[in-house]
């Protein structure tokens, strides 16, 4: 079970869903969770392929600063994007990746998981579900929250064509941390 | 002016969204605009205030209002004026460099007496880049004799919140109320919880009971703002940005017109202490307080946690509106401390109001940013630690 409040950054380029990623932790913790969240957000202005990245921070009591200079989670889906934010994760910091798309581990952090979620969600059929892999990976691996609540969120944020591939990325992604014994225990 | 709830609304159900959200603050601003009743919306796109022309354009045709897109700002603000002289609840909304352009017809409005809503989600020039330098052009943007309201949100709470308060401040002054938002909370996704419908009050204009024959459209008592009739409903009224009198004929005579601007100041100058609201954190036994706005009280708060983790006896003074300047408060803070911090997202603009109120009581220090990003609580704390030395 990790301690609050968690200050988290998302990123990888536009299109891989980073940022509704954080909208669903977010929602998901708020409104099933009964915890407080503040998501914020930066992209560059290319619809799809600029660098793109969400933070989040999770607490248990009303956030103040929306920003944090340090943040305990950094999950990065893109050789480019986890070089320019590996430097903002704290010292005792969790870092989660995608190795087909961060090989290059420049700079190695004690805590690190290798999540193959787009490998994941290629085998499911679409590839574009990676980041509901590594939302079901998160709140599996960080005890963030139950699975019930973000399969229900998941209805709420995507379009009904895609709640059951969706659905199907999440599971697959809690699967593989229960699969693979990965969870953090602070 | 009558009070009345929010359930009392037509088509209330689908106003007030009652429960618990993680909400996007450009969505919530609306959610307020429409929980407060609000069934008219002229506006034109502008980054970082375009998701509320979005939502607008989806929530308002589900309860009964209208929304327009203008061919720019100052169309989009005389539709404001126009809708809000036929009854209409009222709001637009843009950023800095759109809010330029509004001037003319925003001028117009506090000259009329025309309850509008704006809600200016500040930027840089350019670019999405947060800031507050333009907290003197929301009170002095346009030309001629009036007094601003102006309130700021911190939260996506507030800024629903707020709206609401910036309805009932329109109506019941009958004066544009400017709803001060920025890139970084219009663009945050927050938790924000909508109460009961039967929990939000809300303020209608007085309405006259005048024939049309008798009626005064700018008839009113030396602080105070006048009955409205809306227009199309017999009552002639001519709405000019020229001097008028109490019938509204344009009238020259400085007998009349003065009395005119003073009573569209007064109602605001004299009312300035019910109008302004303020939060004080920890400033009982302070020895230094921070006084700041907006979304910078987020950082203040937490620099003060800090800070009195280290020893230092701070506190927070929260402007929840700017303008008009909540001059009583900000005096009594002053006299109780040995030094006041001025937080803000600029090169130091309110501070000057923050100084003239404060008259010499204690110094007043600037702390200032303007690099596209709110104050992190560590950059305040840090300033602060310097100055306590």
């Amino acid at each position: 079970m990790l301690q609050y409040p968690q200050k988290i950054t998302l990123c990888g380029f536009g299109g891989q869903g980073i940022i509704l990623t954080a909208v669903m932790l977010g929602t998901a913790a708020v409104t099933k969770g009964g915890l407080y969240a503040v998501q914020t957000q930066s992209y560059g202005s290319e619809a799809r392929g600029g660098q793109c990245q969400a933070e989040l921070i999770i607490d248990t009591a009303p956030i103040n600063s929306p920003v944090a200079e340090k943040k305990n989670l950094l999950v990065a889906l893109f050789q480019s994007a986890y070089e320019k934010y590996i430097p903002t994760l704290a010292e005792d910091g969790v870092l989660v990746i995608d190795p087909q798309l961060v090989a290059d581990l420049t700079h190695p952090v004690a805590n690190t998981f290798a999540v193959p979620a787009t490998q994941i969600a290629v085998d499911l059929g679409n590839r574009m579900a990676a980041n509901m892999v590594v939302l079901g990976f998160l709140s599996e691996c960080f005890g963030l929250l139950k699975e019930d609540a973000l399969l229900e969120v998941v209805k709420t944020q995507v379009n009904p064509r895609f709640v059951e591939l969706n659905t199907q990325a999440i599971k697959a992604g809690i699967a593989y941390a229960k699969d693979n014994n990965l969870y953090f225990h602070g | 002016m009558a009070t009345i709830r929010a359930n009392q609304l037509k088509a209330w159900e689908k106003r007030v969204d009652t429960g618990v959200h993680f909400m996007l603050g450009n969505y919530a601003l609306v959610e307020g605009a429409i929980s407060a009743g609000c069934n008219f919306f002229a506006g034109y796109p502008i980054t970082p205030a375009n998701e509320i022309s979005e939502r607008m354009s989806q929530r308002l045709p589900q309860v009964g209002g209208k929304f327009v897109q203008g061919e720019d700002e100052l169309c989009s603000i005389f539709a404001l004026a126009g809708a809000s002289l036929a009854g209409g609840k009222v709001m637009t909304a843009t950023a800095s460099a759109g809010f330029n352009y509004m001037q003319e017809g925003l001028g117009y409005c506090y000259t009329i007496e025309a309850p509008v809503v704006v809600a200016d989600v500040m930027r840089t020039r350019g670019d999405n880049f947060a800031t507050y330098a333009d907290v003197y052009q929301l009170r002095y943007g346009c030309s001629g004799d009036y007094e601003a309201i102006v309130v700021c949100p911190s939260s996506v709470q507030e800024l629903y919140d707020y709206t609401i308060w910036a309805f009932n401040l329109a109506e019941k002054y009958r004066n544009p109320v400017i709803v001060m938002s920025e890139a970084t909370i219009a663009l945050m996704r927050e938790r924000l919880e909508i109460p009961a419908a039967d929990q939000i009050e809300l303020f209608n204009r007085a309405y006259t009971s005048a024939s049309p024959d008798d009626y005064l459209p700018f008839g009113a008592p030396a602080a105070g703002c006048p009955d409205f009739a809306p227009l199309g409903k017999g009552y002639h009224t001519i709405y000019s940005l020229n001097p008028h009198n109490e019938k509204g004929g344009i009238d020259w005579d400085p007998d009349d017109f003065e009395r005119l601007y003073r009573r569209v100041c007064g109602k605001i100058r004299d009312n300035a202490d019910e109008i302004c609201r303020t939060e004080r954190y920890m400033l009982d036994d302070a020895d230094y307080a921070i006084i700041t706005y907006g979304s910078e009280v987020r950082p203040a708060i937490e620099a003060m946690q800090m800070a009195r983790e280290s020893g230092i006896k701070v506190g927070v003074l929260k402007l929840c509106n700017i303008w008009p300047v909540p001059e009583k408060i900000i005096r009594e803070t002053a006299v109780n401390v040995s030094k006041v911090f001025a937080v803000e997202m600029n090169m130091g603009r309110y501070v000057n109001e923050i100084t003239r109120v404060v008259n010499g009581k204690c110094p007043v220090v600037p702390i200032t940013k303007n690099r596209g990003q709110i104050h992190t609580s560590a950059e305040i704390l840090r300033e602060i630690q310097e100055e306590v030395k």
